[in-house]
């Protein structure tokens, strides 16, 4: 790897935008090409290194705070990095190469990248008040007493102390997609019992298909949980002090509730390119070209904020996932030092343990393999032992997957969507829980394992 | 009728203080000795089918498993030995010819063992082979009858032309094994221990494996009566080439290879069809006098050009001594004789143990009627059928052997236990089989690295001894018996091997 | 830089690895002990099998390891020193994002108390891994670029190969 000894006449050489899995990813990647550049990270946080996924572990109590961090405290200092806290960007002047902070800061830059992240999506909610006052949920979010987003950990830490301050004992959940799992699956750790409302016919709609998603279901229920779906909130009531008691569903129905946490999803939070003279180009999500780059020069964009490229659609589209926020972080900061790479794209995957029943889905998954004709799926389900493993194949290669239960070697998958691998010859076995790598064509297995100068 | 006895010649001790069922001796037994229970899951074992071959002792991790020979539960009775009684049952049950592997384990006279070497002391220094040079490379082909010089521009030069030759960095080369008796694996162990140290392998009569032709410069093809894999490319490639009339463990019959064993690579090696038996016939079909024999020799000579070294293989037998005068006036570059204990994949257990002579006897007669006709220098001779240490190459040739073949020691290197069951093709330790299961477990780099190694620790031994006796070259000892004494020998042994008794001296 | 080799053909499915893997990752390291007395020790190696090919396999500790990106929360972690990809399991929350991403799907869960991510970790005190050191065929092979002693390719149980071309003369009790 170059050295590229970059010395810049100003005042900082490379500014990050956002201290999550892209941001960080970024700068260490940087750092590691380039030793003696300025790498300053500005984060509206005021928490120093958390990771966002590990934020349902600290409402469960599993986590306490001092142990949420994903770099350690001698991170920054070793890697030789500018942290600032609580501080926001204002506006950007692509041309001029300078940004302007909430605290009144110029700082210049060499290269910057932007990896704010994404915001929670806020539906059309109305809220009304013990005076009949009606208000849209997106603007009293804040001030209503027991609702909460959970995407960060400020939402964690004020949910936490409400859910203690007030012994709560049960809840509601507005979403029965990813993060509202993620949520319930920490509230059933608390031994709070819930309501789960979820807009389409199942949860997890998007990445499940109708098995595993009973799978997942029967298991919530069986805690005296309840899941309604083709659901949603119409109107939320508040009482004299502020403080949520009821809600209406569309069908009617109301339901007393002190706790409603809503996950109905995330989107990236484009906020920014407001500032920048139209120059950065945005379409629900950032976005960026191979490299990572924005279309305006010198500017880069990587993580839940951008629009990046699927591999198995072959479109753009937010994918908001850590690990491949990572990538494109490690891609971005490779480019921004003077290393061009490529990013060859990524696809949805996920893993999450509902009440001791782990599932990982991956691709396009939920298709039950009658709906279009090229598509062949192959699976093995075991009622009793809430074993189901599912492969969706396209034209003789793997474009899905979702294993519940059993959930070992699924990366095995993930290897050969990527790879994009005919596996015709194996298909029969492919299902099976002792599908191994020796199954697969010799001259990939070989490849395969032939990473890295590691010979087979 | 209820003859069948349960008569399993070897126990299976399991101590059950160290046996933790990890299943190691469960995978690797090919004869389903050991087995595991699912539901108790325990381990557990039946001696009915144990050969004895020790694999699962050697692999456990805790060595928890001995195994141990029964006595033979017959009341005792010095004749009907239980072998016998044993073999009477099988004979019975079967109608079958009774088959075996490897050499002759019967009780007759050991001669290696009543030979004793000299040493030096007083009368002639002993030889230090740290400190001074000390030669065990040795040539194997016809000698001259005599030699002409011419001096030429000063310098003298040779102008008898001298016959090919091999040559050989110590005495010792690898037995005639074919691809087929055993596996690809342990042949390729075998030619890459002969490519490395200096010596030779040889082929047997299962052809030539494309996958050994690097090997070729130490390679001896045998041109045996099945002719399998016989092409010009396969006598062009070899270093020598040895027609195959015996062999030591069955003089005077064939071999037979089952139609089974003979898969896709056997059978482009042998150039046979894939599935028909590999029938090697008694006699070579076209070798019925030693005139024949002369015309075959020449015929490969001629078909080479006169390159390689064309040898005979025979089995020591009664007429052994004119038999090898036929051979080498037949034109033979050297001549390698098969002692009755010699080892094999499979033969009648009645001709085995039954037929043939020892080779030191062989050997001795060999080396006097040859010397006595005046034409010992026309050939090499080399003397295999159960060498088993240093001390029996050397104690061979001052007997009169040029170099010596090794088989059986060959394949104990590999791993061998001498089970004997070889013909059954399930080898536990991926030699006597083609079974891909099996034959993995014969890693060739492994099994190269411990032949090179015995090869060396013997050279070395017999430097040393021939150190001791105050001899620095192998070629000052070939037929020299005067080093040899015997010991508990009758004087027609003595005779016959032309030794003097031990306490005897000049 | 310390990697494993894999040769395929050599390996006879004995799993001998597995079984000393899971002794080196025991509390007692002692094998009558371990396997008596501890439940569900896991091997880190793996095993493959089917007829009768095999080969045991285990991390690999990559280059741009997918499960170092995949983890939440900052176990797994690569040394750019010594190459080896570990996992704190103290810190690991039992997400299986490694799970999910690793190619090789040699991450297992660790579903005990621990709840953790269990791999490879190339037995970091030990000189040799004792899988490739205890493999009866040479199916693994082992080579630390870092240590001057160790022949790259066949750095296995080095002692005890009398091999020919050593000058020395090694002298072996008789029987």
């Amino acid at each position: 790897m170059k050295n590229v000894g970059i010395s810049c006449s100003r005042n900082s050489d490379y500014v990050i935008i956002g201290n999550s899995a892209a941001g960080v990813a970024a700068a260490e990647s940087i750092r590691k090409i380039d030793k003696k550049s300025k790498i300053i990270i500005l984060t509206a946080e005021k928490y120093s290194n958390y990771s966002k996924p590990l934020i349902t572990y600290f409402l469960s109590g599993k986590l306490d705070l001092e142990k949420i961090y994903f770099k350690d405290s001698g991170f920054y200092e070793k890697n030789d990095i500018d942290l600032r806290l609580d501080t926001r960007v204002l506006s950007i002047d692509p041309s001029g190469r300078t940004l302007v902070t909430d605290k009144n800061e110029v700082i210049a830059y060499y290269k910057l990248l932007i990896a704010g992240g994404g915001k929670p999506v806020i539906p059309e909610i109305k809220v009304i008040d013990c005076n009949g006052n009606t208000e849209a949920l997106k603007n009293t979010i804040c001030e209503t007493g027991g609702i909460f987003t959970l995407t960060t950990l400020d939402d964690a830490i004020n949910l936490k102390k409400y859910i203690d301050g007030n012994k709560i004992k049960e809840a509601s959940i507005l979403g029965g997609g990813l993060i509202g799992l993620k949520a319930a699956e920490a509230f059933l750790e608390l031994g709070i019992k819930l309501n789960i409302i979820e807009f389409s016919g199942r949860v997890l709609s998007a990445s499940f298909d109708k098995t595993a998603s009973e799978i997942i279901t029967s298991r919530i229920e069986e805690t005296g949980s309840s899941i309604l779906t083709n659901s949603t909130i119409d109107e939320i009531y508040t009482d004299e002090s502020g403080r949520l008691f009821k809600y209406r569903l569309k069908n009617g129905k109301q339901l007393s509730c002190n706790l409603l946490v809503v996950a109905v999803g995330v989107f990236p939070d484009v906020s920014i390119i407001e500032g920048c003279a139209g120059k950065v180009k945005a379409d629900k999500g950032i976005v960026v070209d191979q490299f990572m780059k924005t279309t305006a020069d010198n500017i880069y964009a990587a993580g839940d904020v951008i629009k990046s490229f699927d591999m198995l659609t072959g479109e753009n589209r937010s994918i908001a996932i850590w690990p491949l926020a990572v990538r494109q972080g490690v891609i971005a900061g490779k480019n921004m030092a003077g290393i061009p790479v490529s990013y060859s794209g990524g696809f949805f995957m996920n893993s999450v343990e509902i009440l001791g029943i782990p599932v990982i889905s991956m691709g396009l998954s939920n298709a039950d393999g009658n709906e279009i004709e090229e598509i062949e799926t192959f699976k093995v389900y075991n009622l009793q032992k809430r074993i189901y493993r599912k492969i969706v194949i396209r034209n003789n290669k793997v474009i899905g997957a979702i294993l519940a239960g059993a959930i070992e070697r699924a990366g095995i998958y993930v290897g050969l969507i990527s790879n994009k691998i005919d596996i015709s010859d194996i298909k029969d076995n492919i299902a099976k829980e002792d599908f191994g790598i020796i199954q697969l064509p010799e001259g990939y297995r070989k490849h395969l394992v032939v990473g890295d100068g590691i010979e087979v | 009728m209820a003859l069948k006895l349960r008569q399993s010649e070897f126990e299976i001790k399991r101590d059950e203080g160290k046996c933790i069922h990890c299943e190691v001796c469960v995978r690797q037994c090919s004869n389903d000795s050991h087995e595991f229970d699912e539901d108790a899951k325990i381990v557990s074992s039946d001696d009915a089918n144990c050969v004895g071959c020790h694999r699962c002792e050697a692999l456990c991790p805790t060595g928890a498993i001995k195994i141990t020979a029964k006595e033979p539960e017959f009341k005792s009775n010095y004749n009907w030995s239980a072998s016998h009684i044993k073999n009477i049952y099988k004979q019975a049950d079967s109608g079958g010819v009774i088959l075996t592997g490897m050499g002759s384990d019967k009780p007759h006279t050991i001669y290696w063992d009543h030979l004793l070497f000299n040493a030096a002391q007083v009368t002639n220094p002993s030889i230090d082979p740290l400190r001074e040079p000390m030669e065990v490379k040795t040539f194997i082909g016809g000698k001259p009858d005599k030699v002409d010089i011419v001096k030429k521009d000063g310098n003298f030069k040779l102008k008898t032309k001298i016959s090919p030759h091999l040559e050989l960095s110590t005495p010792i080369m690898f037995s005639a094994m074919s691809y087929g008796s055993i596996s690809l694996n342990a042949c390729k162990s075998l030619a890459s221990a002969a490519a490395s140290f200096g010596t030779y392998y040889n082929t047997g009569e299962g052809g030539l494996h494309k996958d050994l032709y690097k090997y070729a410069e130490n390679t001896i093809v045998q041109v045996a009566s099945g002719r399998f894999g016989v092409d010009i490319d396969y006598l062009s490639r070899a270093a020598a080439i040895e027609i195959k009339i015996g062999q030591g463990a069955k003089p005077g019959i064939g071999g037979h290879l089952p139609g089974e064993k003979v898969t896709k690579d056997i059978s482009s090696t042998r150039m046979i069809p894939e599935g028909t038996d590999a029938i090697s016939p008694a006699p070579h079909h076209d070798i019925y006098s030693i005139e024949d024999l002369a015309q075959l020799i020449a015929a490969l000579k001629e078909a080479t050009d006169y390159t390689k070294p064309v040898g005979v293989k025979v089995s020591a037998v009664h007429n052994i001594a004119p038999i090898a005068s036929g051979i080498v006036r037949a034109g033979a570059d050297y001549i390698a004789i098969d002692g009755f204990r010699g080892g094999t994949g499979a033969a009648p257990q009645a001709i085995r143990d039954n037929v043939g002579i020892p080779i030191e006897l062989a050997l001795a007669a060999v080396d006097q009627r040859l010397r006595e006709e005046g034409i010992r220098h026309r050939a090499s001779i080399i003397v295999a059928g159960s060498v088993r240490s240093s001390s029996d190459v050397i104690k061979a040739i001052a007997l009169g052997a040029d170099a010596v073949y090794i088989g059986t020691a060959a394949l104990i290197a590999l791993g061998c236990h001498l089970c004997q069951k070889c013909y059954t093709g399930k080898c536990n330790w991926g030699i006597a089989t083609q079974d891909p299961y099996l034959t993995k477990r014969l890693n060739p780099e492994i099994g190269s690295k411990r032949l090179a190694g015995l090869l060396r620790a013997w050279s070395l031994e017999i430097k040393e001894m021939l150190g001791g006796a105050g001899i620095n070259a192998i070629e000052s000892l070939r037929g020299n018996k005067e080093h040899i004494r015997g010991l508990d020998l009758n004087d027609r042994e003595l005779k016959i091997l032309g030794i003097k008794h031990a306490g005897e001296a000049w | 830089m310390k990697k494993i080799y894999i040769k395929e053909e050599y390996c006879i499915g004995c799993r001998l690895c597995e079984i000393y893997c899971q002794v080196k990752h025991s509390k007692s390291k002692k094998i009558l002990k371990a396997f008596r007395e501890e439940q569900d020790i896991i091997s880190r190696v793996l095993v493959e099998e089917i007829g009768h090919n095999s080969f045991a396999i285990q991390c690999r500790h990559c280059v741009d390891a997918p499960c170092v990106d995949a983890c939440i929360s900052g176990a797994m972690t690569k040394n750019e020193n010594t190459g080896v990809v570990n996992c704190d399991e103290n810190k690991c929350v039992g997400c299986w994002s490694c799970i999910m991403v690793c190619p090789y799907g040699v991450i297992k869960r660790d579903i005990s108390a621990k709840r953790a991510a269990s791999k490879c970790d190339f037995c970091e005190d030990e000189k040799i891994p004792v899988c490739v050191k205890n493999c009866p065929n040479e199916a693994l092979k082992f080579s630390d670029t870092d240590d001057s002693d160790s022949n790259a390719e066949n750095y296995t149980d080095a002692d005890n190969n009398p091999g020919a071309d050593s000058d020395n003369y090694n002298e072996v009790d008789a029987e």
